[in-house]
């Protein structure tokens, strides 16, 4: 198998989809002759034409309002908004249009589109290159919203969610797009929405994340481990509709939750996942639930690297949750 | 009667025109030299159906005030003075072509095939309606008919409709679509990319504003400083039209020219039809507080579906025991259709929690049994 980064994860899904369905279109700012502002597209529109991959003005409200169009009529866009933080000039297409078409139409009508975009903090993007919004697209009821955090599941669920029958809006954590490289199947690869992986099974915690702050997880608990610490961590993988069962369950072994996200706080996923398992598994738990996030600011520039959570917050989050401290 | 007409080649329709394009005056005179019909390439019957479709509209929307009045619809938003805005500019289209329709063009969508169960529906939010009760009145869209369902924010059509025609562009078809709005959509940043990203793309699209002069309560000089709104194409590379939107005949004779340009790979075009809201926006409104009774009067004379009969007349085409004739076979079709909406009853509750995605995740059937549950234990409780 291919060793690639989730860059090139994301890339070989386009190629591949786009290389497999004609109805597949790649548009947004600087993706065309530039490959994008992060190279993700890189050659795709010399290999697929100006048809089919894209530039458009520079104009987030009409990239969503084109994708929109383009899937009621049965085609399969797959839109990138350059960064997520510029995603907000088309927000009401997104709220208003793509989240409710299938649902006010009585199911006439169906927008099956992808929204890509980098998002997260990591790179000193300061406050409007480094957001983490993925839950106010959660609360629109009628999204989904998939972040993968490995290239392997980069490559398969971008795939999945192109020939999903539903709106979805894909988060690229831009931190790692280069950082994390690994095996990757070549040719066909799906990976099966709302099905959370269990990235490490232990008996003692169950930590949920998803995106960059997986990888931050997976550094905190290899310094657990040496304490004689035992955790478990699931990779979200979709944000919703989430994968309630295995969450659940793994509570239902381990009794202590905690959830670790680089968003802010209030209203988040975090908050999501406390409530299910306060509202499903209480009698289960035996310690507080914990929530490791960003803080409730906007995204600061110079003191990133204290805003975002770190090795040191998760295992301070875990041991919270185990009343060790 | 399906679609068979289209202007003749000798008919030459200008852009940024100063003052509307009309061909029939108020009193439905000819303006200009010859009889309009003939330039147009008109039959007979092709204007009885435009009369007939214009009346069949203005009635619905009586029906929808009454059902109001009588507690059966909870809302209804009126078309009442831009009838011939509307039909003359869906005539226009072909079947395949696909229209995106605003929340005023609900009654004229019967010229698209849409039936007047399907419309009532809507009004009322039962079973007859294509989108299974899920918006207030005035959201009325069916696949069948080629229109899309609306959302309730305004101009958020357009950029959806750009789309659309990219999608026809892509696919080299030869349909059109046709995006309506108020001359208030034209404030708002759908409407800049949609004309933006096809005058770019140059793509088959028809950006079609009812000017009825207030976006509620709001004036048009409110909304803009441009002289019209047809103006606004110029800065986008498109041409502008602008015309009587209460002159059927020159309503359908510009919509068809730029149908005909953009099927033949002309790119989009902008249409800002100068016409009148005669009625309060909707039934939650009060127009008392913002305009005068004279000024809603002097625009009652220039009525729409007026005009074009006193023009039929002048044809000896039309008179007034074919006028009752016509009016008492619609008022029928409507209390018809009417009843048959209202029996139809309401959406089972279950639909809901089924269509928010293609296939209802956990979530969504679990609290699917909760309402299922909470709907049959107070069934229990209210014996």
């Amino acid at each position: 198998m291919p060793v690639m980064t989730i860059g090139e994860a994301i890339r070989d899904a386009l190629r591949g989809e786009l290389a497999r369905d004609d109805r597949v279109l790649v548009f947004g700012e600087d993706v065309g002759k530039r490959g994008g502002v992060f190279n993700i597209t890189q050659g795709l529109q010399e290999e697929f034409g100006e048809e089919r991959v894209f530039d458009t003005p520079l104009d987030e409200n009409g990239i969503l309002g084109m994708a929109t169009g383009l899937a009621l009529m049965g085609l399969r866009p797959v839109a990138e908004i350059q960064f997520i933080d510029f995603i907000w000039p088309g927000f009401d297409v997104i709220a208003s249009d793509i989240a409710k078409y299938r649902f006010r139409s009585g199911g006439q009508y169906g927008v099956p589109l992808v929204i890509r975009s980098p998002y997260g903090g990591g790179v000193k993007g300061g406050l409007y290159h480094s957001q983490s919004p993925e839950a106010i697209f959660g609360h629109l009821s009628g999204l989904k919203v998939v972040i993968p955090s490995t290239p392997s599941d980069a490559k398969g669920l971008l795939t999945s969610v192109i020939r999903d029958d539903d709106p979805v809006i894909f988060l690229e954590p831009k931190k790692i797009y280069f950082a994390v490289k690994e095996e990757v199947p070549a040719g066909e690869h799906t990976v099966p929405l709302s099905k959370a992986r269990i990235a490490r099974s232990g008996k003692d915690v169950t930590v949920v994340t998803y995106g960059y702050m997986f990888h931050e997880t997976m550094k905190a608990v290899e310094a657990l481990v040496q304490e004689g610490i035992d955790p478990e961590v699931i990779d979200l993988r979709t944000i919703v509709p989430y994968d309630a069962e295995t969450i659940l369950e793994s509570v239902g072994k381990t009794g202590k939750l905690v959830i670790v996200i680089e968003a802010p706080k209030i209203l988040s996923v975090a908050s999501e996942i406390s409530a299910l398992v306060a509202e499903k598994a209480i009698d289960v738990l035996d310690g507080p639930i914990v929530r490791v996030t960003g803080w409730d600011t906007p995204f600061p520039y110079a003191l990133e690297s204290y805003y975002m959570p770190n090795r040191t917050r998760i295992i301070r989050g875990v041991k919270k949750a185990l009343s060790l401290i | 009667m399906s679609k068979e007409t289209q202007t003749p080649p000798s008919l030459k329709i200008q852009p940024f025109t100063e003052e509307p394009i009309r061909f029939i005056d108020d009193e439905g005179r000819p303006v200009g030299e010859g009889d309009p019909a003939a330039v147009l390439g008109l039959e007979d019957s092709h204007l009885l159906f435009l009369y007939e479709a214009m009346v069949r509209t203005r009635e619905i929307d009586r029906m929808g005030w009454i059902l109001v009045r009588q507690g059966k619809a909870a809302f209804y938003i009126s078309i009442g003075g831009q009838e011939a805005a509307h039909i003359g500019s869906l005539y226009a289209l072909d079947p395949e072509d696909w229209v995106m329709p605003y929340y005023r063009t609900e009654p004229s969508l019967h010229l698209r095939g849409a039936t007047l169960e399907e419309i009532f529906g809507q009004i009322l939010g039962t079973n007859t309606d294509p989108s299974k009760g899920r918006q207030m009145p005035g959201h009325f869209g069916s696949k069948k008919a080629r229109a899309f369902v609306l959302g309730s924010t305004v101009a958020l059509g357009h950029v959806t409709a750009m789309g659309v025609a990219m999608a026809l562009k892509y696919r080299k078809e030869r349909q059109v679509v046709i995006s309506y709005g108020g001359e208030g959509s034209t404030s708002e940043g759908h409407f800049h990319s949609a004309l933006n990203f096809a005058g770019v793309f140059q793509l088959p699209l028809i950006v079609f504003i009812q000017n009825n002069h207030y976006a509620i309560s709001v004036p048009r000089p409110r909304q803009t400083a441009a002289k019209t709104l047809a103006i606004k194409a110029k800065a986008y590379g498109l041409p502008g039209y602008y015309v009587d939107g209460n002159d059927v005949l020159a309503v359908y004779a510009v919509t068809q020219t730029v149908v005909d340009q953009a099927r033949a790979g002309g790119g989009p075009a902008l249409i800002e039809a100068l016409t009148y809201r005669l009625d309060p926006h909707s039934s939650a409104d009060d127009d008392k507080r913002y305009r005068s009774t004279e000024e809603v009067e002097a625009w009652r004379r220039k009525d729409p579906l007026i005009r074009f009969r006193k023009y039929l007349e002048s044809k000896g085409l039309w008179d007034e025991t074919k006028e009752q004739e016509l009016r008492e076979r619609i008022q029928k079709e409507i209390e018809n259709a009417v009843e048959i909406a209202e029996n139809a009853g309401l959406p089972d509750p279950r639909e809901m929690f089924l269509e928010v995605y293609a296939d209802a995740p956990p979530h969504l059937l679990e609290e699917m049994q909760e309402l299922l549950q909470e709907i049959q234990e107070s069934r229990q409780g209210g014996k």
